[in-house]
């Protein structure tokens, strides 16, 4: 599969497809037991850690903090792999982690502890901590984020794909996602990547991959997919699963 | 209160912390069950071996006082170590059983009347440390089986194991001990300060100097796994040479440590807990805060040990005690 | 609830063993004793105690002994006899198992003593006091083992030679002593000297000394290194039951060289006692007050004196 520089790449399969696992091999978190990873032509398992961090930034679908740190102190901390060994973060990392703060609407929220936070604002601010690790670097950086509306109501959700589309637009970054909402990847990702029991299934534009017949062979279910009229945006609606009655 | 940058954090909390140990560390010596002139302990028209005032500060209490900040700083920046190391708040440097291998080195030198004495080195201490470096060594192995990483899961259960297993052999050795022996091996596990000499600090100094340089160099290490090891990992830290030095120096600062004064309880829980109380969380700050903070807090409990019932002493490791019982229950009664 | 936990407990107090009673005459054959005959001698005695033990032997009793304690090592004869444990662990089946007619236990051992009254097994019960109980218990034992006579003659012996001492050392100035019998080797840490109750307490102030700690009514203080600097003892003596392997007498006594400023040690008068006997409240106890006579007075104990 390939993430194209500036893309928005959904990574799509059922539960134990391998999604997270793959999306962990993309961060260098994981190797590969087969096959190579390379950003911009380069091993990953052959670049620094440091190196790959200052690209790369994962959202995790939750992030559970063992002591408590306040709101700006977790978005620093995306900025240790920019500093030396024993640097501390200068006006600089400062003012690059108060941008991410705000592009990501989480500025006022810089002195709270972070535990205090709601699930949708401690989201967001893991994206501006994600956004300060990856900012500063020569080439597009890589936001990846893990199931990010597994824990989101259906306004946070909207919320989300806004900030996303948002962020994508003003910032030189890639953004790629794993998930098992069809309808949110639809509304976001100009390319996805079917996996199926660890192999791609298929990979391509938006519109060419979210098919039925994918759609069948990926999830086993009947699904209709049509195109909303107002949004332009492609929604699926299953219908029955494969093998079992008439629909309801 | 608006986040000022790290070093300005660090200017405004740490010369308070620096204070305060330089003060217990100066006023320890002069507090004691005898009076003595200070004038006369310092004359220096005095032969050291006839001015009385001069021995009991420079041979009884100074060496003491000093123990107490070694041993205070040493438990505090462990018990920060593990408590980052194993993602828990509640972790001691006594958890993964490091203090019960010293705890059964001790005891195998004072019930077998073990003699180190072709080194020149006393017994107890001697064997306390290496008791703790074999806790360390079989922990630590361990928690390696486990396909070359360091799952901080097998970790716990490893150390827990250790500690289950050391106790069983102590209670084992126990059977072999007179009651003379019985008696010692209880003192020397609540705590002991009087060191009487700087041997024993000399000795213990190398250690103490390279963990203190190992703990500065973990602090935004330990930033970051608490964020939990696979996003420590994608912020670009090496996880696992991370959790081997922390493991590694932690535990061999607490076997220092031990074997200097004793296994004193709470030092290495009480203190992190305060300290991230007053200054936050992140560890830059946290470590060289309990460092210090560490020092004046088992200085000043050695004080109350010796002056509380004088001329009889108290094991500090009682005071300790009576000061971490009813702080534990405050935590709990503040945090609902 | 409570009201009755305080009232059990006020009856406990009350009716509880005569383990509160000061004498040392406990424990006797109660069927002999209710009949009111004298009881017969015992002729398979087993002790678990050290100084118990060479009093046995010393008053002749030695053949009536079958088994010991595992810390008894006087005199030479106990070393082919059974043992049968000591004041933490004594064995109870193997002592019930040999038949004894009588045992000597510690007043604190209330399990052993308690199965022992249910076997009917008659039992002398031992508590360790000061130096004058030292030769009262000799005759007491001598008279419950059928060696009154032998026992009157051990006890006076005894005293006859402290007497001595005392007289030897009458009208000397009195050093500060301090008894250690208990410390870390090759350091000065963990230091237990003797307070100012105990028989040890007693034999220094027997031999002419004054102990360092005679102000803490304790059998053993834990002796900081500030304390003992403060308390300036004259005379440093050590106990040690037993030699150590490998252990250096000179450099142990030359750990005390740090506190230069102690008068003994700038007098030179520090003495390592390895030999077993020193602290035992037992027969030879007139031996231990004339050899700490002549350590903390010898001019009193020179040719021609």
């Amino acid at each position: 599969m390939e993430v194209p520089a500036e893309g928005f790449v959904g990574i799509l399969g059922p539960n134990g497809s391998g999604k997270t696992t793959l999306l962990r091999v993309l961060a260098g978190v994981l190797r590969p037991s087969r096959g190579q990873v390379l950003l911009d032509g380069n091993d990953l398992s052959r670049t620094s850690r440091p190196l790959l961090a200052r690209r790369m930034a994962v959202v995790p679908q939750e992030t559970h903090l063992a002591f408590d740190y306040t709101v700006m102190e977790v978005v620093l901390m995306g900025r240790y792999p920019h500093l030396r060994a024993f640097e501390i973060e200068g006006p600089s990392d400062f003012a690059i982690a108060r941008e991410a703060l705000a592009a990501t609407g989480t500025l006022a929220l810089q002195d709270r502890p972070f535990g205090t936070l709601s699930g949708g604002e401690k989201q967001r601010v893991i994206i501006a901590a994600a956004l300060a690790q990856i900012s500063g670097a020569a080439a597009a950086g890589l936001l990846l984020l893990d199931e990010p509306t597994v824990a989101l109501d259906l306004s946070y959700q909207l919320e989300l794909a806004g900030l996303l589309l948002d962020l994508q637009r003003r910032l030189p970054i890639a953004i790629a996602i794993s998930t098992h909402d069809l309808n949110f990847a639809a509304s976001v990702c100009r390319t996805l990547v079917l996996l199926k029991d660890g192999e791609v299934l298929a990979a391509g534009a938006t519109a060419d991959v979210l098919t039925p017949a994918l759609i069948r062979d990926l999830y086993g279910v009947e699904a209709d997919v049509s195109r909303h009229a107002a949004s332009g945006r492609l929604v699926v609606i299953p219908v029955r699963r494969v093998g079992a009655g008439p629909a309801r | 209160m608006t986040p000022a940058p790290l070093g300005g954090r660090l200017l405004k909390t740490l010369p308070w912390f620096a204070v305060l140990a330089i003060a217990a560390i100066v006023g320890g010596p002069l507090i004691g069950s005898t009076h003595i002139s200070l004038r006369r302990a310092f004359d220096p028209a005095i032969p050291f071996a006839d001015n009385v005032d001069a021995q009991i500060f420079f041979v009884a209490r100074l060496p003491r006082t000093l123990a107490g900040a070694l041993v205070g700083s040493m438990l505090a920046c462990a018990g920060v170590v593990f408590q980052g190391l194993l993602r828990n708040p509640l972790a001691t440097p006594f958890t993964l059983g490091v203090s019960a291998g010293a705890a059964l080195g001790a005891m195998l030198a004072i019930t077998f009347g073990w003699s180190f004495a072709w080194i020149g080195i006393p017994a107890a201490p001697a064997a306390s440390f290496i008791g703790s470096l074999a806790a360390v060594a079989v922990v630590y192995a361990l928690a390696r089986a486990r396909h070359g990483g360091m799952s901080t899961n097998v970790l716990l259960l490893a150390g827990v194991t250790m500690n289950a297993f050391f106790s069983a052999l102590i209670l084992f050795v126990q059977y072999f001990a007179d009651f003379a022996q019985t008696y010692r091996i209880l003192r020397w596990l609540m705590g002991d300060l009087d060191v009487s000499s700087y041997q024993p600090l000399v000795t213990a100094l190398p250690l103490v100097v390279i963990s203190f340089a190992v703990f500065a160099w973990l602090a935004r290490p330990l930033n970051l796994l608490s964020l939990g090891t696979d996003n420590a990992a994608t912020h670009g830290l090496d996880v696992t040479r991370a959790q081997r030095a922390a493991f590694i120096s932690a535990s061999l600062a607490t076997g220092a440590a031990v074997s200097v004064g004793g296994p004193v309880g709470f030092i290495g829980i009480i203190v992190p807990h305060l300290v991230r109380l007053m200054v936050g969380s992140d560890h830059r700050v946290v470590l060289p805060a309990s460092a210090l903070f560490g020092a004046a807090f088992l200085i000043g409990c050695d004080v109350v040990a010796r002056t509380a019932i004088s001329p009889v002493e108290l094991p500090v490791g009682v005071i300790t005690a009576l000061i971490g019982g009813p702080f534990f229950l405050w935590l709990l009664v503040r945090k609902s | 609830m409570k009201l009755l936990t305080y009232l059990v407990a006020a009856v406990a107090l009350v009716t509880g063993p005569s383990v509160a009673s000061r004498s040392l005459i406990s424990g006797v054959d109660g069927a002999a004793a209710m009949a009111g005959q004298p009881p017969a001698p015992p002729n398979r005695i087993i002790s678990l105690i050290p100084p118990m033990t060479e009093t046995l032997f010393a008053v002749g009793a030695g053949p009536q002994v079958i088994a010991v304690g595992s810390f008894d090592n006087y005199p030479p004869e106990v070393e082919k006899l059974q043992r049968v444990g000591a004041l933490l662990d004594p064995d109870v089946e193997r002592i019930l198992s040999l038949r004894p007619d009588l045992v000597v236990v510690y007043e604190s051992q209330t399990d052993l003593r308690a199965q022992l009254q249910r076997a009917h097994i008659p039992m002398y019960v031992y508590r360790h006091a000061g130096l004058a109980d030292i030769t009262t218990t000799i005759r007491d034992v001598g008279t419950r083992v059928g060696r009154a006579a032998a026992a009157t003659q051990l006890a006076q012996n005894i005293e006859q030679r402290i007497a001595a001492v005392r007289k030897r050392v009458a009208g000397l100035p009195r050093p500060s002593t301090l008894v250690v019998f208990e410390r870390e080797p090759l350091t000065l840490r963990g230091i237990y000297a003797s307070g100012g109750i105990g028989f040890i307490n007693d034999m220094v102030t027997a031999a002419g000394g004054a102990n360092a700690f005679a102000d803490v009514k304790r059998e053993a203080v834990q002796a900081t290194t500030e304390l003992v600097l403060a308390r300036r003892p004259a005379v440093i003596i050590e106990l040690r039951a037993t030699v150590a392997p490998g252990e250096d007498t000179r450099r142990e006594v030359a750990t005390w060289n740090a506190l230069s400023t102690l008068p003994a040690v700038q007098q030179g008068r520090v003495y390592l006692f390895s030999d077993q006997r020193m602290s035992i409240a037992g027969p030879r106890v007139g031996e231990v007050v004339e050899i700490l006579g002549r350590t903390i007075h010898p001019e009193a104990f020179a040719p021609g004196h």
